[in-house]
């Protein structure tokens, strides 16, 4: 589903800037479509580059796929604009990482968690790398608070079987469960535990930072309600940028298609592509990368620019609590975009969410970096 | 025992348990060049006995670190592991193989033969430490033996400590024995050994 929301968006995008009076160039896009089948990547970029002579390339959802076409970029002296949230531990000149690092996305729904809900928690997630990192830091951050991991599960990718972990969380009620579930193994996990809590009367709170709007349909309108998100991203995003992206999207898509954070970064990636190659005069791959430097664009998710350091971006982390009508009510924001520590090497867990008496004002000193969003 | 050196690689055999078909083609042709006998093994399958090769070219990437897999490669011979992803989960599991050395993707032809040089050395000569520990651990153990040794020998002789394990000492060269060894004979024979022979 995230190819068809990233594709959808990049197209978007690239229809924009070519009908832009801001923009005295215009985008053809080269389409190839590897199918989620992880050798496919490299054929398909090298073909990119080779055959259709393409400079920037916008994809790439796994870092599975990402680590197949980065020998080729370096190689060739390409950049790829990679969209999606990842685990981090990357860093390569010839990629633009606009998706989440895991200090944006990761670090403030822990923080959260230790702070509002619980020191203990139960983990489920499938069983790859975006979910054995997570987990690290999310044991590292919980273990240091002085909190317990009270069970870690994996689920092989794609597994809709949930039942026996689901009667493993209603066993043993944990205060809260974190989701690194994807795709199919996601949406069941909630569904079933959702039927099973409701049945038993109990609310188990869950949090994720993976889901997106697109999803909460796919799951159901019960079963997707009440999931506390981190992302960068949400439709509800009360800015003029966003409300504008918003009926635009609408009206290209329907009414009934909504945005998702992977589609937005997709969309903010052709942007920020386009802005450095207006400020550098030319579509050549370091002259690009040195206009996309510290060049702040008004994005729908909030000003986003590319921190030359280590080549991810400046976000603005957001926390959010999905409401009924497939939606996320944000409850929580950064005061001001966040700068990207794709290796943590800033993490410093001496601050963050130590066992304490927690009342509001004492919680808003403690994670001074975030406000309440009324 | 003559030391095989580690920068003779021609003749070992390699066992290249990898996924990608590039990167196999690109370590096979590599290995083949240096003369190396190159097999392959499935990832997903069980590993090999141990003495199915001199040398294992890993991919760290091809096998989950959540699985029964994972532990049982703990074990046999070096292991080169081809690093395609950095974050400290997969390294931590990484470590617990013991890696003899390391590549990081994407391969090329240069770095194997420093990377199977690194290997070769690193398990000789973990496997002289080990050969090592092994020895110092039997004089360990019998250091209750040797004590008990210089006792008798004190009380026999009416000799002091120092004396009495000095003369242990010297009739074990002379014997062309260990301490440990001889220790454990004057125990047995309530006495000094009284003999020309050679024990060994």
């Amino acid at each position: 589903m995230m190819a068809g929301e990233m594709r959808k968006s990049a197209l978007m995008a690239i229809d924009e800037i070519n009908v832009s009076a801001e923009f005295d160039f215009v985008f053809e896009p080269h389409l190839r479509d590897p199918g989620g089948v992880v050798a496919a990547y490299h054929t398909a970029c090298a073909d990119l580059i080779r055959e259709e002579q393409v400079d920037h390339i916008v994809g790439c959802y796994t870092s599975a796929s990402r680590k197949q076409v980065i020998p080729i970029v370096e190689r060739t002296e390409r950049l790829l604009w990679h969209p999606a949230r990842y685990e981090g531990f990357e860093s390569s000149d010839n990629v633009i990482y606009v998706g989440a690092a895991p200090n944006q996305h990761v670090v403030p729904l822990v923080r959260h968690m230790l702070d509002h809900i619980s020191h203990d928690v139960f983990c489920i997630g499938s069983n790859y790398v975006w979910t054995w990192e997570t987990n690290r830091v999310i044991r590292e951050i919980v273990t240091s608070a002085g909190g317990r991991i009270l069970a870690e599960r994996l689920l092989e990718l794609g597994e809709p079987a949930v039942d026996h972990i689901v009667k493993e969380v209603m066993d043993r009620r944990p205060p809260v469960v974190i989701n690194t579930l994807v795709g199919e193994s996601s949406y069941a996990f909630m569904r079933a535990l959702h039927q099973a809590t409701s049945r038993a009367g109990l609310t188990i709170p869950m949090l994720s930072c993976s889901l997106c709007e697109p999803e909460l349909k796919l799951i159901g309108s019960a079963a997707s309600v009440g999931c506390i998100t981190s992302s960068a991203y949400f439709e509800s995003i009360e800015r003029p940028e966003n409300v504008g992206f918003v009926a635009r999207w609408k009206a290209r898509h329907g009414a009934d298609s909504n945005p998702s954070v992977d589609g937005l970064s997709t969309y903010v990636c052709v942007m920020l592509l386009a802005r450095a190659i207006r400020r550098a005069g030319s579509a050549d791959v370091a002259a690009v990368r040195r206009a996309a430097a510290n060049h702040r664009y008004e994005s729908p998710q909030g000003p986003v620019w590319v921190d030359p350091e280590n080549n991810h971006c400046f976000l603005t982390p957001r926390l959010a609590r999905s409401v009924p009508g497939c939606q996320f009510r944000i409850f929580w924001e950064a005061n001001a975009p966040e700068r990207p520590d794709p290796y943590l090497s800033s993490l410093d867990l001496s601050t963050i969410g130590r066992r304490r008496e927690t009342s509001n004002d004492r919680v808003s000193t403690g994670s001074n970096h975030l406000r309440v969003v009324k | 025992m003559t030391r095989q050196s580690p920068f003779s690689v021609r003749g070992r055999r390699a066992l290249m348990v990898m996924k990608d078909e590039r990167e196999i083609a690109i370590v096979r042709r590599q290995l083949g060049r240096l003369g190396i006998t190159v097999s392959e093994h499935d990832p997903d399958d069980p590993p090999p006995p141990k003495d199915a090769a001199d040398v294992v070219v890993f991919d760290a990437d091809a096998i989950p670190i959540k699985s029964d897999l994972a532990a049982m490669w703990k074990t046999g011979a070096p292991i080169i592991a081809l690093i395609g992803t950095e974050t400290p989960s997969r390294l931590k599991w990484l470590l617990e193989l013991q890696p003899a050395s390391f590549l990081v993707k994407p391969l090329r032809s240069a770095g194997l033969y420093t990377a199977l040089v690194v290997a070769f050395d690193c398990a000789q000569r973990r496997a002289e430490e080990a050969n090592y520990v092994d020895r110092l651990e039997v004089r360990v153990r019998s250091r209750r033996v040797v004590f008990a040794a210089v006792l008798q020998v004190m009380n026999g002789h009416n000799l002091s400590e120092p004396d009495a394990f000095a003369l242990i000492r010297q009739t074990a060269m002379r014997h062309r024995t260990t301490i440990e060894r001889l220790s454990a004979d004057i125990i047995a024979l309530g006495g000094m050994p009284n003999r020309t022979t050679r024990s060994a």
